[in-house]
């Protein structure tokens, strides 16, 4: 096969990391090529090179088809040799409609022509198999939906290169079958497609080829019909890894948390306990209410009614102080709009759920500051130059580990992460595991969100499933099944 | 390459010091008369309440808000404080306390609306603005209010061991503003609120009882400002203080406090506040009136917002296409 796009020595540098050392790629024209890497090691990077969006130090991109060869690219010249991007971070306009960020900068005609827009947005919504109305706004769509919006803007596209970023990161199995379809339309067109993920699976499962990443080093190209998820992560993380969920005693019989009839924000008649030391799955397609409810219990939204018991006293929730004065800690789903301050730095942001907790009277113990956000910066791998870099210039899942660090740095007895592995590396989510574990044997109760079948089936003691803002069943760990779950979610 | 980028790092960091450097070494070869002690000394004691008033907006506007109120919350509050000491005999600390309490609750009712509004503080405050100018001119009739008692005149006119009050004042404030910000967790949920209010809310920051603390914190520095004010003038007239809004936005956006909130530093403030101070002072010296003033002002807020972007989206040009083989292409076919 022949090459697309070749990428020749690209070396890209930030004050303090070398994102890219002396990279050289070529992408062959048709296929499916995957770059895998832990959190930090350049992929983002990388491809921000060749859709123009960052300038690289030295090296050059070199596009077979047109035969145009630059030492760097701006968007609208990326544009023009046929490059689009779905980014990790989304580039949607909330105060849009999904239909008119779908299409936007195309034209049709001299006016814009909402019916057009509206079909299109329709018709690629209906390939996903999902209920997203093309004239809602943005800013109202969760976020798996405006990930799906992301992609349809891509897609919808003539893209010669088309580029995905962490696509799946935030869709559910099925979401993420609808995209393997539709990828898999677009290589029959023809389109040559670069595809990254922190789930080996789906790379097996879709990509040719896969290119491993580490520090910014180019390491290895494999085919991916004779490599195994071992030699990937070995390749990715320079050692070996043990990939297990762990075992834990889970014994505990006295209830920590209890939801009664709960409604409120899209969810219907909610009800559940959680033990202490126990966790509890939530499960179920896109829009089926599990992070709506989570923000019911702990005050984000409001509830119409039901009832909350912590330790067996009903208590009152009207907002989210009032949730974390009670010992709930609430991991949000997405990182930039609502769990991180982008432009403070990594100490600022770890310690500051926890100030009031290192304050003495108003002032901040600084040492105390920074012992904390030490040692969650060991704890959870966080890859940083130091702990005064800002957040923004940290890697997607870099940003994802501060989220996480910044709520369990306040010692909460109830804790609910909602997809709190979304965008991180296979290493690292080995040690949030552990970390969880960690949590329950010392009696804290934990509510889970994940949209990773594998990983709510490896870690909860029970699963919640939801429908519809309702909860369609429970399912007890010896009944643990994908097929189970699914059935359940579809609402059969 | 990494110490030359820190450099421009620190540079883009303190330019605007360097700015306020320009100016005075710029007026100071103009004119003999400007650079001398009395001179600048002068300028501190013109600009302390100004510096005064601009940090209590920089609380605002680091949290994300605006208040465009300023301006009639101190003639509001001067018009008070005098009417009690000149028309009720009221004592002087108990007039001063009086004056200090309508600014905390001018400040409190711009918060309180602003947040049951559930409107940005912008459009508050421009309507509240007017409000405090009614009642100011109501309570006025039009008329100054003369007659301050000279103990009063000493906040703006008195010294101790040689220092102007107004400006040993004004060092407690900032000092007091840079502590808040700094040291504090209440200035750290300042600053949040403006980088991200709902990753704050999230993270158990109560978001209306700090913006209804940090509207009054506003009023507090805003009322002490006018106070000031109005012991310089030896006298309070609804007029007092109108304007002093605007001067203290452009102060605050020179010093670098960025519109959308999230970020600021009290030395900046006070930096951008001395520009403007020295520019009026240095060209009113040099014999150039009140209007070019306003020109020059103007001009230097546009220079150095634009620097701002400059250094910000200087990034991504020279696409130039390194070399491109459909010439030779062409000649082969
Ligand atoms: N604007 C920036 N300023 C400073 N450092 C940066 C900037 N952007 C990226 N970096 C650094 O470059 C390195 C590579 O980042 P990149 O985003 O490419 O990682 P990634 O492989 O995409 O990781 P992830 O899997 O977490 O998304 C990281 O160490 C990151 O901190
Ligand atoms: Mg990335």
């Amino acid at each position: 096969m022949q090459t697309i796009l070749s990428l020749q020595n690209i070396t890209k540098q930030y004050p303090g990391v070398t994102a890219l050392k002396n990279f050289s790629l070529d992408i062959r024209e048709g296929e499916i090529h995957a770059l895998l890497g832990e959190n930090g090691a350049g992929k983002s990077t990388l491809i921000k090179v060749i859709s123009g969006a960052i300038a690289p130090d030295d090296g050059t991109i070199y596009f077979t088809r047109s035969r145009n060869e630059y030492n760097q690219l701006n968007p609208s010249l990326a544009k023009d040799e046929g490059v689009e991007v779905i980014y990790q971070e989304f580039n949607l306009i909330d105060s849009l409609t999904a239909a008119e960020n779908i299409c936007l900068g195309e034209k049709y005609g001299r006016l814009v022509n909402y019916e057009i827009m509206k079909k299109k947005a329709a018709d690629i919504f209906k390939q996903f198999n999902i209920d997203i109305n093309p004239t809602a706004l943005v800013s109202e769509l969760s976020t798996a939906q405006q990930q799906i919006v992301e992609i349809a803007k891509a897609v919808s596209r003539d893209a010669n290169i088309l580029i995905m970023d962490e696509p799946s990161a935030s869709l559910s199995v099925s979401e993420v079958k609808c995209l393997f379809e539709i990828i898999y339309k677009l290589k029959e067109k023809g389109v040559t497609i670069i595809y990254i993920s922190h789930i080996i699976d789906e790379i097996f499962e879709i990509a040719d080829r896969v290119t491993v990443m580490r520090d910014g080093n180019y390491i290895d190209t494999k085919n991916t019909s004779n490599t195994s998820r071992k030699e990937l992560i070995n390749l990715m993380v320079g050692r070996e890894l043990k990939e297990t969920y762990p075992e834990r005693d889970t014994s505990s019989q006295e209830v920590m948390l209890e939801v009664k009839n709960l409604y409120g924000n899209g969810v219907k008649d909610i009800s559940f306990a959680v033990k202490k030391g126990e966790i509890l799955g939530l499960s179920g397609l896109v829009g089926a209410g599990r992070t709506e409810a989570a923000r019911v219990i702990f005050g984000a939204e409001e509830k119409e009614s039901g009832q909350i018991f912590i330790n067996g006293k009903q208590v009152m929730i009207n907002k989210p102080e009032d949730a974390i004065k009670l010992g709930i800690g609430y991991i949000p789903e997405d990182r930039k709009k609502q769990g991180c301050f982008l432009e403070k730095n990594v100490r600022w942001n770890i310690s500051f759920a926890n100030l009031k907790n290192i304050s003495h009277y108003l002032i901040v113990n600084q040492k105390k500051e920074e012992q904390t956000a030490e040692k969650y910066k060991e704890l959870l791998n966080i890859k940083t130059p130091s702990l005064y870099q800002i957040v923004k210039n940290l890697s997607g899942g870099n940003q994802q580990k501060v989220v996480l660090a910044k709520t369990l740095a306040v010692n909460s007895e109830i804790i609910i992460f909602d997809e709190p592995t979304r965008g991180i590396d296979v290493g690292t989510k080995q040690e949030i595991y552990e970390l969880m574990c960690e949590l329950s044997k010392q009696g804290i109760a934990i509510i889970m969100i994940s949209s990773d079948m594998e990983e709510i089936l490896g870690m909860s003691d029970r699963i919640l499933v939801l429908t519809k803002g309702r909860i369609a069943g429970e399912v007890q760990k010896e009944d643990f099944s994908q097929d189970y779950i699914l059935e359940l979610a579809s609402g059969n | 390459m990494y110490i030359k980028s820190l450099a421009l790092d620190v540079l883009k960091k303190y330019a605007i010091i360097l700015v306020l450097v320009g100016i005075i070494i710029l007026f100071s070869l103009i004119s003999p008369y400007f650079f001398s002690w009395r001179n600048l000394v002068n300028i501190f004691i013109q600009q302390s309440y100004v510096i005064i008033a601009a940090l209590g907006l920089s609380f605002v506007m680091i949290s994300g808000g605006m208040d465009l109120s300023i301006g009639y919350q101190i003639s509001l509050v001067g018009v008070i404080t005098a009417m009690s000491m000149v028309w009720f005999n009221l004592s002087i600390p108990v007039a001063i306390m009086l004056g200090i309490i309508t600014g905390i609750c001018l400040g409190l009712f711009n918060g309180l609306a602003s947040i049951t509004l559930k409107v940005h503080s912008l459009i508050i405050t421009l309507g509240t603005m007017t409000i405090f100018q009614g009642i100011s001119y109501i309570i006025t009739n039009s008329n100054p209010i003369y007659g301050l008692a000279s103990e009063f005149k000493f906040i703006g006119q008195g010294y101790i061991l040689g220092i102007p009050f107004s400006v040993i004042l004004m060092i407690i404030f900032a000092l007091v503003a840079s502590f808040i910000l700094n040291k504090t967790y209440f200035g750290r949920y300042v600053y949040a609120i403006g980088g991200n209010e709902e990753a704050a809310r999230l993270s158990g920051v109560n978001v209306k009882k700090m913006k209804l603390l940090i509207f009054s914190l506003s009023g507090l520095f805003v009322a002490t400002a006018a106070i000031i004010l109005v012991s310089r003038a030896g006298s309070a007239t609804s007029a007092t203080g109108v304007g002093t809004e605007f001067t203290c936005i452009t102060a605050a956006v020179l010093g670098g406090v960025s519109f959308k909130g999230g970020s600021g530093k009290v030395w900046g403030v006070i930096t951008g506040v001395l520009i403007l101070g020295v520019l009026s002072n240095g060209m009113q010296i040099v014999g150039l009136g009140v209007y070019p003033q306003y020109i020059a002002k103007g001009l230097v807020l546009l220079g150095a917002v634009g620097f701002d972007t400059y250094q910000k989206t200087k990034k991504g040009k020279d696409n130039k296409i390194l070399k491109n083989d459909n010439s030779k292409e062409i000649t082969t076919v």
